[in-house]
C-alpha cells in the first residue's frame, strides 16, 4: 500500500552513517550475512542433494557428489507429482477466491458501519481463528462425509473432492482475511461514500461505483495471504484426504510418498521439495511488499 | 462519454422489462433498510458459511468429548468429563502414543514434550526475529535482498519446511554429519527423541522467525526518532541507546511476537509428521491425530480441547503481563 512504502521510507532514513564506528560496520554486515546465510542454505543444499548420483547422496555438501541433473525428471516418474501439485493449486486458488469474497462483504460491513451486535460478533469471528485446527477436525469429517442431517436434508458427502479440504481451509483463513479487510474499508475516507450518497446514489451503487473499484490493493493483499497459507497447510490437507491424487489430495501426501516408497532417492526428494517451492517463492519475490504490509497490518491490530 | 452513453441504452434495451423492474424493487427495498439490517443483509453469507464450517464443527468437536469412544458407532455413551479425566491421569495411556505426562521420560511423553518445545522454540524463534528486524530497520544496499530472503522461508509449505530437515538430519545428512562431529547427536538423531526435539526447534526457527521479524519491525518503526535524537545529544553509545530505548520500546510487540508464536508452537504436528514421526517425538496434536486416526473420536476431540485450553491460559498469561507492563506505562 502506498502510504505504508512512504511511512517505512520516512523512517527507515536511519541510516547506517559516518559516526558509525567501524566494529559496528563490521558487526551489522557479518550478522547480515549470517542471516542471509541461515535463510538460504537450505535452498542451496536441496539444489547439491538434487544434483547429486542417487546413491551418493549421503556424501553431498558444499558440493553435489556426482552430477546428475535427471533427479527433476526422475522425482515425477517415482511419484505423479504433478497431479499432486495440480490438485494443490487449484484447491488453493478455489480456497482464495472463496474467502474473497467472503471476507470482502464482512470486512466492508465490520469496516465501513456501525450496527448492533457489531462488536461481540467480529470477536467472536476472530477468537476462532485462535482455536487449534484439532477443534474442528471430528465435525468438520462428521460434516463433510455426509453424516449431518438438518431438517431432513442430509450435507452432501464430499469427501474425496476438492472441498474435503478447501471448506477447512476456507474456515481456517477467513477469520484473518476479515480482518485484514476490516482494516483495509476502514481506512477509506468516509467522505466519498458520503459524497456519492448524497448526489443521490443508492447504497447499492455506491458499493458498486465508489467502494469496489478502491478495493484492489486490499483484495491483492488479502488474496496473496489466503493463497499462501492455504498452499502450505499440513494438518487438514493430509488428514482430509486419502492420499491418492487422482483423490484430490495435495502435495503433502505427495511429498510424504517419496519417504515412504523411494525411501532411500533423497535425491529425488529434494528435487520435488525445490519443485514445490516454486509458486511460493515466485509470489514473494513478485509481492513481497504486500505480503509485509498484509501481515503486519493483520497482526498488530489483532 | 458519448460512445459510453450509447452502450448504456444498448444494454437497458437488451435486459428484459421485468427484470429491470425487479432490479429496481431490490434496490428500493435495501435503499429502505436501517443500517443496522443493510448490516446483517451484507453479512449473512459470511455468517452462514463460518456458522457451517467454523463453529458448529467446533461445537461438535465439543460434545464429541463428552461421550465414550465406540467402534461399532460414532459415539458411545455420554460420559461428561471423564474423557478429560482419563487422559489427563494417565489412565488413557494404551490408546494413546505415548503417556500423556511422564515427567521421568519427557521427551517421550505428551505435554512435556510439548511444553519444552513451546518454551525452546518461542523462545529462539523471538531472538532471530528481534535480530532480523533490527538489521532490516536500518537503511543499507542490498535490503531488500535480506528481506526478500527472510521472507522465503516462511513462505515454503510446512511439508516442505519437513522435508528439509529431514534430509539435513538422515544419517549422513549434512547437519547430522556436523553436530556428529561436534558430539551434539548420535549418527541416527531422528531415531532419538530429544534430538528429534531438537532437529524440529530448528525447523521452526527457520521458517517462523520473519513473522517476528516483520511484527517487531513494525514496532522499531513506530519508535519517537525524536528520541534517538536526545540521546545522541547527550552522547549515548550505540549500546546505551539500543538498551535504554529500543529495547524498552519493542518489549510489548515483543510480547505480542511471543504470544503469536507460542499459539503456534503448541499446536505442532505437521513438521513433526514430515522430519520424524509422532511416536519419537510425541506433542499433543500428534495424540488428535493418533486417536482420530483409530476412530477414537471421544478421545481425539478430548484432546483437541485440552490443547485449546493449554493455548488458551498460556494466551491468557502473556495478556495479564502484557497489560501490566503497558499499564506500567512505558
Amino acid at each position: 500500500m502506498a502510504p505504508d512504502s512512504s511511512l517505512s521510507d520516512r523512517l527507515f532514513a536511519v541510516d547506517l552513517d559516518d559516526d558509525s564506528s567501524p566494529l559496528f560496520r563490521y558487526t551489522f554486515y557479518g550478522t547480515t550475512l549470517l542471516i542471509l546465510l541461515i535463510s538460504l542454505f537450505p535452498f542451496y543444499y536441496l539444489l547439491m542433494l538434487a544434483l547429486s548420483s542417487p546413491g551418493e547422496t549421503t556424501s553431498a555438501g558444499l558440493l553435489p557428489a556426482g552430477f546428475d541433473p535427471t533427479s527433476f525428471i526422475g522425482a515425477f516418474q517415482a511419484v505423479p507429482f504433478h497431479l499432486y501439485m495440480r490438485n494443490s493449486l487449484i484447491i488453493a486458488t478455489g480456497v482464495t477466491a472463496f474467502v474473497l469474497v467472503f471476507a470482502s462483504l464482512a470486512g466492508y460491513t465490520f469496516g465501513r458501519m456501525e450496527f448492533r451486535g457489531k462488536r461481540p460478533l467480529f470477536l467472536l469471528l476472530i477468537s476462532i481463528s485462535y482455536f487449534p485446527g484439532a477443534t474442528f477436525i471430528v465435525g468438520l469429517f462428521k460434516l463433510l462425509t455426509g453424516n449431518v442431517t438438518v431438517l431432513g436434508v442430509s450435507s452432501p458427502n464430499l469427501f474425496n473432492s476438492p472441498a474435503a479440504v478447501g471448506l477447512p481451509l476456507t474456515a481456517l483463513s477467513l477469520p484473518f482475511a476479515i480482518l485484514l479487510l476490516t482494516t483495509f474499508y476502514s481506512q477509506i475516507p468516509d467522505g466519498l461514500e458520503d459524497a456519492a450518497r448524497v448526489t443521490g446514489t443508492t447504497r447499492i451503487g455506491a458499493l458498486y461505483r465508489i467502494i469496489a473499484p478502491l478495493s484492489a490493493p486490499g483484495f491483492v493483499t488479502a488474496g496473496i495471504l489466503t493463497f499462501i497459507t492455504a498452499y502450505n497447510e499440513f494438518f487438514f490437507s493430509q488428514l482430509m484426504t486419502t492420499g491418492s491424487p487422482q483423490n484430490w489430495s495435495p502435495i503433502v501426501w505427495g511429498l510424504l510418498r517419496y519417504q515412504t516408497e523411494v525411501s532411500v532417492r533423497y535425491d529425488l526428494m529434494a528435487a520435488a521439495s525445490l519443485i514445490g517451492v516454486v509458486p511460493v517463492a515466485l509470489i514473494v519475490l513478485l509481492a513481497q511488499r504486500k505480503i509485509v504490509s498484509g501481515l503486519t497490518s493483520g497482526s498488530i491490530k489483532g | 462519454m458519448a460512445s459510453s452513453n450509447r452502450t448504456a441504452t444498448q444494454k437497458a434495451s437488451i435486459v428484459p422489462n421485468s427484470l429491470r423492474r425487479s432490479g429496481a424493487y431490490v434496490n428500493n427495498w435495501v435503499e429502505n433498510l436501517s443500517e443496522t439490517k443493510f448490516a446483517y443483509l451484507v453479512l449473512a453469507p459470511t455468517l452462514v458459511i463460518f456458522t457451517a464450517i467454523a463453529l458448529w464443527p467446533i461445537l461438535f468437536t465439543l460434545r464429541t468429548s463428552m461421550y465414550a469412544d465406540s467402534f461399532s458407532q460414532f459415539t458411545g455413551a455420554f460420559v461428561g468429563l471423564q474423557n478429560y479425566v482419563e487422559i489427563v491421569t494417565g489412565q488413557r495411556g494404551a490408546i494413546l502414543i505415548r503417556p500423556f505426562f511422564d515427567l521421568s521420560n519427557p521427551f517421550q511423553s505428551i505435554l512435556p514434550t510439548t511444553m519444552i518445545y513451546t518454551a525452546v522454540s518461542v523462545v529462539l524463534i523471538t531472538a532471530l526475529g528481534f535480530v532480523q528486524a533490527l538489521v532490516l530497520n536500518k537503511t543499507f544496499r542490498g535490503r531488500s535482498i535480506v528481506r526478500t530472503a527472510v521472507l522465503i522461508p516462511w513462505a515454503v509449505p510446512i511439508v516442505i519446511q519437513g522435508m528439509i530437515f529431514y534430509l539435513m538430519f538422515i544419517p549422513g545428512g549434512f547437519g547430522t554429519r556436523i553436530l556428529h562431529d561436534i558430539g551434539l547427536v548420535g549418527a541416527r538423531p531422528l531415531s532419538n527423541s530429544a534430538s528429534t526435539v531438537g532437529i524440529v526447534t530448528l525447523a521452526a526457527i527457520w521458517k517462523r522467525s520473519a513473522y517476528v521479524a516483520l511484527i517487531v519491525l513494525a514496532g522499531l518503526q513506530s519508535i519517537d526518532e525524536h528520541l534517538y535524537d536526545v540521546a545522541k545529544v547527550a552522547g549515548a553509545s550505540r549500546w546505551q541507546q539500543f538498551r535504554m530505548i529500543t529495547l524498552p520500546q519493542a518489549i510489548p510487540t515483543l510480547m505480542v511476537a511471543m504470544l503469536l508464536t507460542s499459539i503456534g508452537s503448541m499446536r505442532v504436528y505437521g513438521q513433526i509428521d514430515a522430519i520424524a514421526n509422532c511416536s519419537t517425538m510425541p506433542s499433543i496434536t500428534c495424540a488428535v491425530v493418533g486417536t482420530f486416526n483409530g476412530s477414537l473420536y471421544g478421545t481425539a476431540s478430548a484432546l483437541a480441547f485440552l490443547t485449546a485450553l493449554l493455548i488458551g491460559s498460556v494466551s491468557m498469561i502473556y495478556l495479564v503481563v502484557l497489560s501490566r507492563s503497558r499499564a506500567g506505562g512505558i
